[in-house]
């Protein structure tokens, strides 16, 4: 008598015990991966900045920022600067570079709200002459009672 | 007599779900991480004057056409030829809405003195902006 093979049916599964194992890889490969900006030689808090009603928001990605202490020091790209005389272009400097490298520049300012108007007047010039002209002044919105 | 066999219980720990628990971890690091948010007043400055030739011409202009704000070292604000005093954030919009009113076109000027605070500058400068402005110049000198 002939032999009957019955055919066995298998289950389609797709194993899934290793999920587990790619999500937390995937988890660990962002959190050793993240790399946060830390290298700012000063800060100007948020705190600091001044008060406005007419806040918009600013594309990040066409944006270079200027920080200005309060005892006039100038911070661009990691860099501290003084403007003391003509012959600090520093900034401008830099700003025609970044300029060329992307011509929808803009430049935020992040400037402690004590700062006085002097130093601010001669970034701005400094920003004239690389033709970087837009500006934005960042502040922080009047907090309604 | 009925003799009772003792089951072996297998010892495991259930794995299905820290699949799901990693996924929910990320998802929700990703929606809570913050980023540094851009946000501020928005102003294009005037070109530079470069040489002689190039220089623009020198248009004077009246009172009805521009409006200066001179902005003191001690925080007081001069409107054109008026005396100098300290004016509030109010009392600032009804006067730009005034200049408004007698020219819809009128060009504000603010001329900061270079020991005056960064923030009354803003201040002037925020008034503007909420009052949809777009004739602003900043003095640089």
């Amino acid at each position: 008598m002939a032999k009957l093979s019955v055919k066995k049916r298998r289950d389609a599964t797709i194993p899934q015990a290793s999920t587990s194992d790619i999500a937390f890889l995937l988890l660990l490969f962002f959190m050793v991966t993240t790399v946060f900006v830390q290298e700012k030689k000063f800060w100007v808090e948020r705190e600091r900045w001044p008060f406005a009603e007419s806040i918009e928001r600013i594309p990040r990605n066409h944006t270079s920022t200027i920080y200005v202490m309060r005892d006039e020091t100038i911070l661009l790209d990691d860099i501290p600067t003084r403007i003391e005389s003509s012959e600090d272009v520093f900034v401008s400097q830099t700003l025609i570079r970044k300029k060329a490298e992307d011509p929808e520049l803009i430049v935020c300012f992040r400037t402690d709200r004590e700062t006085k108007y002097g130093v601010m007047s001669d970034v701005m010039r400094q920003l004239q002459d690389a033709n970087a002209l837009v500006v934005a002044f960042e502040a922080q919105p009047i907090l309604k009672k | 007599m009925k003799i009772t066999r003792k089951r072996k219980y297998k010892a495991t720990i259930p794995t299905a779900s820290t699949g799901d628990i990693a996924f929910l971890l990320i998802i929700f690091f990703m929606s809570t991480t913050k980023f540094d948010v851009k946000e501020g007043i928005k102003l294009v400055l005037p070109k530079a004057v470069e040489s002689q030739e190039n220089k623009t011409q020198t248009i004077t202009l009246t009172e009805k056409e521009m409006t200066r704000f001179q902005i003191l070292p001690d925080g007081q604000i001069a409107v054109n030829r008026e005396a100098p005093r300290y004016i509030e954030s109010e009392e600032l919009d009804t006067i730009i809405q005034q200049k408004v009113q007698i020219n819809p076109d009128m060009i504000f000027k603010i001329i900061t003195d270079r020991d005056a605070k960064y923030n009354d500058m803003i201040r002037v400068v925020d008034r503007l902006k909420a009052a949809k402005i777009e004739k602003i110049s900043l003095s640089t000198s």
